[in-house]
Formats: C-alpha cells, sequence, structure tokens
C-alpha cells in the first residue's frame, strides 16, 4: 500500500533538478521503507545502501550521512512517516563525496534534497487527495445514480402511489443488487419489500416478522444504522437469531423520532454491507419516507374527501328520508356505466364526486315540496326544479370538483332538450349529465317514495326503454342494459324488486 | 488481463471510471474524443469500449458509425454513456451491433455488474464453442 503511493511520483523530474541544482550527475535513489529500489539504479550499491539505511533506524527529519566504502558517502532523508512508519527515503551518493566536495557544494546538495522531499510530499498528497476525491465522487455518482433512477422511475410510471412505490423497491433491490429491500413503518402498519434473490430465502415471512419485531425496538433504542455481517456477530444474541443474513437496517428520523426504516438482507455468500452500501441505503430511506409520508397524507385528504361528502349527502338525506341510499344507488351504478364506457382514470374521478353529489342542491328545496306525499302543484314543481342549479352553485365552491359538477349540474336535462335546468339537447348534454340520468331514473322508479312502493325492476328498465332517445340518451341506455343483462350482484344488494318471469 | 478503452473528454468521468475499473482488475487507456479513440483502437483493440457521446472533433456517434464500417467484424462490445433523462440516442444505438447503455449519472455498481455478466457470458460462449 504505502509503496503504491510513490507510483504515480515523476522522479525523472526530480533526477532533473537534482542534475541541475549540483552543477553535475548525481544518480538519484529511491528506498522504501523496507530499504528496496523504488526508483533509480537497481545496483548492488544501491542495495547495500538502502539496507544500510534502514539499518541505521534514523527517525529524525533532516539529512544523513552514510559512508560507503571506497571513500563513497550517501547522504540520505525520510520521505516522511505515516500512520504504519516510515514510507521511504532518498539518497544520493557521490564518487569520492568526502575527498574533494567542498562544504557549499555539500550544502546545495542538501537544500536540493530538502526541497526533493518537499516535493515529492506535495506531490504525493496531491494524488492521494485525488484518488480520494475521485473514490468521493465515484460514490456521489452512485447515489446520483439512485436517485435519477427512482426519480425516472416515478416519472415514469403510471397508477395509483402504493404500485409505484413497490415498483421503486423493486428497481431498489435490482440496482443494489440485494436480496431483500423492506420499508418498514410498524406504527402505519406497513411493510413493504422486494427481492431479487440470489437463492431461495424459505422462511421469509419470519425474517418479515423478525425485522417489524425485534430488529425494529432494537434500531429504536441505538438509533443508529446497524451493519450486521458477521454470522458470529454477539447482538445476533438479540436480533435475527438463527438467521445468518447479512442485514444493513437504516433509521429514518423524522422531528428527532425514528419513524420508519430501511432493511437490506443479503445471504451469507454475499460480500459484506460497506459504508457506501450504508450511505445508499440512507438515500434511499429518506427519498421513500418522503414518498410514504406524500402517501399517507394523500390518503388522509381522500379520506377527509370521503367524510366531506358523505356528511353533505347525510343533510340532504336527512331532509327526505325517503331518499336515503338514492345518492349512493346511483353513483354506484353511474360508475358501473362510466367504466363499462372505458371512461379515462381522470374522468372517472370526476363522475365519482358528480354523481355522488348530484342532489346536493335538494338542501334548497323547502321540506314540504321536497317531502310533499301527494301531486306537486307547477309552482312546486318548479322549486324541485331549481335543484340541479343549486348543487351547482354549492358544489362550485370546490375547485377540486370543477369538472365533477358538470355531471351534477345536468343530470336533469333530456336528450330532447325538454330538460332542465338549461334546456340543453342530445350531445350538447354533458356526457357525466347523460350518465347520471339513466341511473337516477331507474332508482327513481325502483325506491319507495313518500307517495308510494318502490317498482321492480322489470318496469323501471320498460320505462327506461320507453324514454330511450326522448329523456335518455340512448347510447348510454345500451351501455345500462347491457350491464343489467348480466343479472350483476347489485340487484340483490340494493334490494330492486323484480317481477316473477 | 482485459483492456478496457474509455473514449470520453471529461476528465472527471474518465478518473472514476479509470480507478474502479483498475480496482476490479482491468487494464485502462483513455482517449479524449472519438477520434484518438478510433485511432487507439486501430493500434490495439481493447476488450471492452466505453464512449460518451457529446465530445470534441469527434462524437461517440460518429465513433460508433466509423466502427460499424471500418470493422465490421468487431466482436469486442461498445458501451455507450449516455444521460438517463434524454432518450433520444435510443433510436441510433440500434443500429450499432453489440451496444449497450450506462446510464449517467454513472453507476459504479451498475457498470461493473455489467461488465461482469458481459464477460461471463463471453466465457460461456467460447467454453460452447470448445465442445
Amino acid at each position: 500500500m504505502s509503496d503504491e503511493i510513490f507510483g504515480e511520483i515523476d522522479f525523472p523530474r526530480y533526477q532533473r533538478w537534482l542534475n541541475r541544482s549540483a552543477g553535475s550527475e548525481v544518480a538519484l535513489m529511491v528506498f522504501n521503507k523496507a530499504g528496496v529500489t523504488l526508483w533509480g539504479e537497481d545496483t548492488a550499491q544501491a542495495a547495500k545502501i538502502g539496507l544500510a539505511i534502514v539499518a541505521a533506524g534514523t527517525e529524525a527529519a533532516g539529512l544523513h550521512r552514510h559512508d560507503v566504502d571506497a571513500g563513497k558517502t550517501a547522504l540520505y532523508q525520510s520521505l516522511g512517516a505515516a500512520n504504519d512508519g516510515q514510507l521511504g527515503w532518498l539518497a544520493v551518493v557521490a564518487d569520492h563525496f568526502a575527498e574533494h566536495q567542498t562544504p557549499v557544494l555539500i550544502d546545495q546538495l542538501a537544500d536540493a534534497m530538502e526541497d526533493i522531499v518537499a516535493g515529492i510530499a506535495d506531490e504525493r498528497r496531491d494524488k492521494n487527495d485525488l484518488v480520494m476525491m475521485t473514490d468521493e465522487l465515484g460514490q456521489r455518482y452512485e447515489e446520483l445514480h439512485l436517485v435519477y433512477a427512482m426519480d425516472e422511475h416515478i416519472k415514469r410510471s403510471e397508477g395509483e402511489n402504493h404500485k409505484i412505490f413497490q415498483s421503486l423497491l423493486q428497481s431498489a433491490a435490482e440496482h443494489l443488487n440485494v436480496d431483500v429491500v423492506a420499508f418498514v413503518q410498524p406504527a402505519r402498519d406497513v411493510c413493504q419489500y422486494a427481492t431479487s434473490l440470489s437463492q431461495e430465502i424459505h422462511n421469509l415471512d419470519l425474517v418479515l416478522v423478525e425485522m417489524r419485531g425485534d430488529l425494529y425496538r432494537f434500531l429504536q433504542v441505538s438509533a443508529e444504522t446497524i451493519n450486521l455481517n458477521a454470522a458470529d456477530d454477539p447482538r445476533r444474541a438479540y436480533i435475527f437469531t438463527d438467521m445468518p443474513y447479512k442485514i444493513l437496517a437504516c433509521p429514518v428520523v423524522t422531528d428527532k423520532k425514528i419513524e420508519s426504516m430501511i432493511v437490506l438482507l443479503n445471504h451469507q455468500h454475499k460480500p459484506d454491507f460497506t459504508n457506501g452500501d450504508r450511505k445508499l441505503a440512507e438515500v434511499l430511506a429518506n427519498q421513500l419516507s418522503g414518498m410514504s409520508n406524500t402517501y399517507l397524507l394523500m390518503q388522509s385528504m381522500a379520506e377527509f374527501n370521503r367524510q366531506m361528502a358523505r356528511t353533505l349527502i347525510e343533510a340532504v338525506e336527512a331532509k327526505d328520508p325517503y331518499t336515503r341510499g338514492h345518492s349512493e344507488r346511483v353513483h354506484y351504478l353511474s360508475m358501473e356505466i362510466g367504466r363499462a364506457m372505458g371512461l379515462p382514470a381522470d374522468d372517472l374521478e370526476n363522475l365519482h364526486w358528480g354523481s355522488l353529489l348530484h342532489d346536493v342542491g335538494k338542501i334548497g328545496i323547502p321540506d314540504a315540496v321536497l317531502c310533499k306525499p301527494s301531486r306537486l302543484t307547477k309552482d312546486e314543481y318548479t322549486f324541485i326544479k331549481v335543484h340541479p342549479e343549486r348543487s351547482y352553485d354549492i358544489l362550485r365552491h370546490i375547485r377540486h370538483l370543477d369538472k365533477a359538477v358538470l355531471g351534477a349540474r345536468h343530470h336533469q336535462e333530456m336528450y330532447d332538450g325538454t330538460g332542465y335546468p338549461h334546456g340543453l339537447k342530445g350531445e350538447h348534454i354533458p356526457l357525466h349529465g347523460r350518465i347520471i340520468a339513466v341511473p337516477d331514473t331507474y332508482d327513481s322508479i325502483t325506491s319507495s317514495r313518500a307517495y308510494r312502493a318502490g317498482r321492480s325492476h322489470e318496469v323501471a328498465m320498460a320505462e327506461i326503454e320507453r324514454v330511450s332517445g326522448s329523456q335518455l340518451d340512448p347510447v348510454i341506455v345500451d351501455v345500462f342494459k347491457k350491464i343489467v343483462a348480466t343479472e350483476p350482484a347489485w340487484l340483490d344488494l340494493f334490494k330492486i324488486r323484480r317481477d316473477k318471469a | 488481463m482485459k483492456r478496457i478503452l474509455i473514449v470520453d473528454d471529461e476528465p472527471h468521468i474518465t478518473r472514476v471510471l479509470k480507478l474502479y475499473l483498475g480496482r476490479a482488475g482491468y487494464a485502462v487507456d483513455t482517449a479524449e474524443n472519438g477520434q484518438a479513440g478510433l485511432e487507439a483502437i486501430t493500434k490495439n483493440a481493447p476488450d471492452v469500449l466505453f464512449a460518451d457521446i457529446q465530445m470534441p472533433v469527434m462524437t461517440g456517434k460518429q465513433l460508433c458509425f466509423a466502427l460499424e464500417e471500418q470493422y465490421p467484424e468487431r466482436t469486442f462490445p461498445v458501451f455507450v454513456m449516455t444521460s438517463m433523462m434524454d432518450r433520444e440516442h435510443r433510436e441510433w444505438t440500434q443500429k450499432i451491433s453489440n451496444l449497450q447503455f450506462l446510464e449517467k449519472p454513472l453507476s459504479m455498481r451498475a457498470m461493473t455488474h455489467a461488465l461482469d455478466k458481459y464477460f461471463d457470458a463471453a466465457i460461456v460462449a467460447e467454453g460452447a464453442g470448445n465442445v
């Protein structure tokens, strides 16, 4: 190792330097700490000088002198020391040195050697720094590669968040070439993992239990990354007992609390986990925990939205108990139609909210009208006709629903243009309005009202068939007919009355 | 010892590659553009070529096409180093035989993994030939 650090030193340059300073050819000799020639003529004399220098055992800096036989003298100086002792020696030998060299020339040589030693030390340090920086740079590339790869992965993947999360774990397992990668967050009951197995793990279930149990508890107390390589590591008395896998477990710290961890697991035959693995695991841990938190936040927002919607629907149903369940049923059937029509995901999302909240405007209809058990007067009916626009007025404040409100606003339009609130005709009626109108009609016939019991499925379908093309969009009626022809489970679920054939 | 030629004009990349490939037991030569790379290949063909794309004098793309033309019998693979972000090179690289991608920022793990896989496969192929 210590010899290597001289490997790239430009010794010929120092030789020229020395010749110029001395005014004559003076052979430069470089020895390693054992006195073996590293550079310069590898003669018997040089070997002898090398051994003599080591034998002298001089520790001090500065120029030292060793008289060689036949009147030759070697001047030598240490090339510096490292943790494990001497690095090596620099020496020159001059013929008949002692006899005719003047003290001035000795001083000159001494100065030149001083400079050369300092020059070599600087160069060695620079080269050493360069190797370290290059090494570090390589590791940074590695981290960047992982982060970019994850970023690309997220950008290119479509679909739900938890699927992206899973595929990220998968690509991490492959990239890091580890048997198992797991993200563990026991408080939220999360333990997701991916494998890139070099060999079968027959007890993977037990391994996962161990991770979210003892390993996680150990990590919470120690609060630092655990690198468990050796099979006889004493910590295996507490964690991963009888499971001789190599483990790298890395906590994710948020607000000084450990809330999750990343675990990398390898079979024993794989190389030990290194510091580099540890840094990569930490990068991965931070990315995944960020994603996990975003995902959970989105889940809780979605939950909040559902609850808000539920609250609005309860408010409507509180006014008119007979419409209980109507919004949910219309929503359910609208989604069936939307899916059967192959609407894209974002469109389905809008249909979801539009159909669920289509009757919210009924909040604005006086109870006396809404719950009247007998036939409505013309004026009363006018009140009823206000409700889709009222739904729109209420929902338009929610920007997230701006595309969803169209379905709610126009679900009472009729295909021939005789509906309300805007009297739109045919294709001018927003698609979601045309969709919602069909199950709305169906449910109003099949469900019980204040003034009559619900009628049968067959009656409802006959009525829908009759008004197809006048009140309802025939294309959507056809889709709905195809759905009911399969005798779907919701016919029982919604307790729809059936006529005996 | 397997010889790898790196053709890249960015010294920070070649330094890192040289260090890690050296540690992995490969002999590494470097050239700073496609032209110099082509000359080095003419003198002594490597076992594997690593080539950047954006380079002065002669780009990696030009180098690849020059290789296709001048050495149709070439057996050593070309690993093209390209940014993960741009997909524009996916098209022309299909015309080059025996070509693989290394995505920048480079992963030394991915790189050594790709090399191991290549040489393992090459050994298997050689072995099969001997039977």
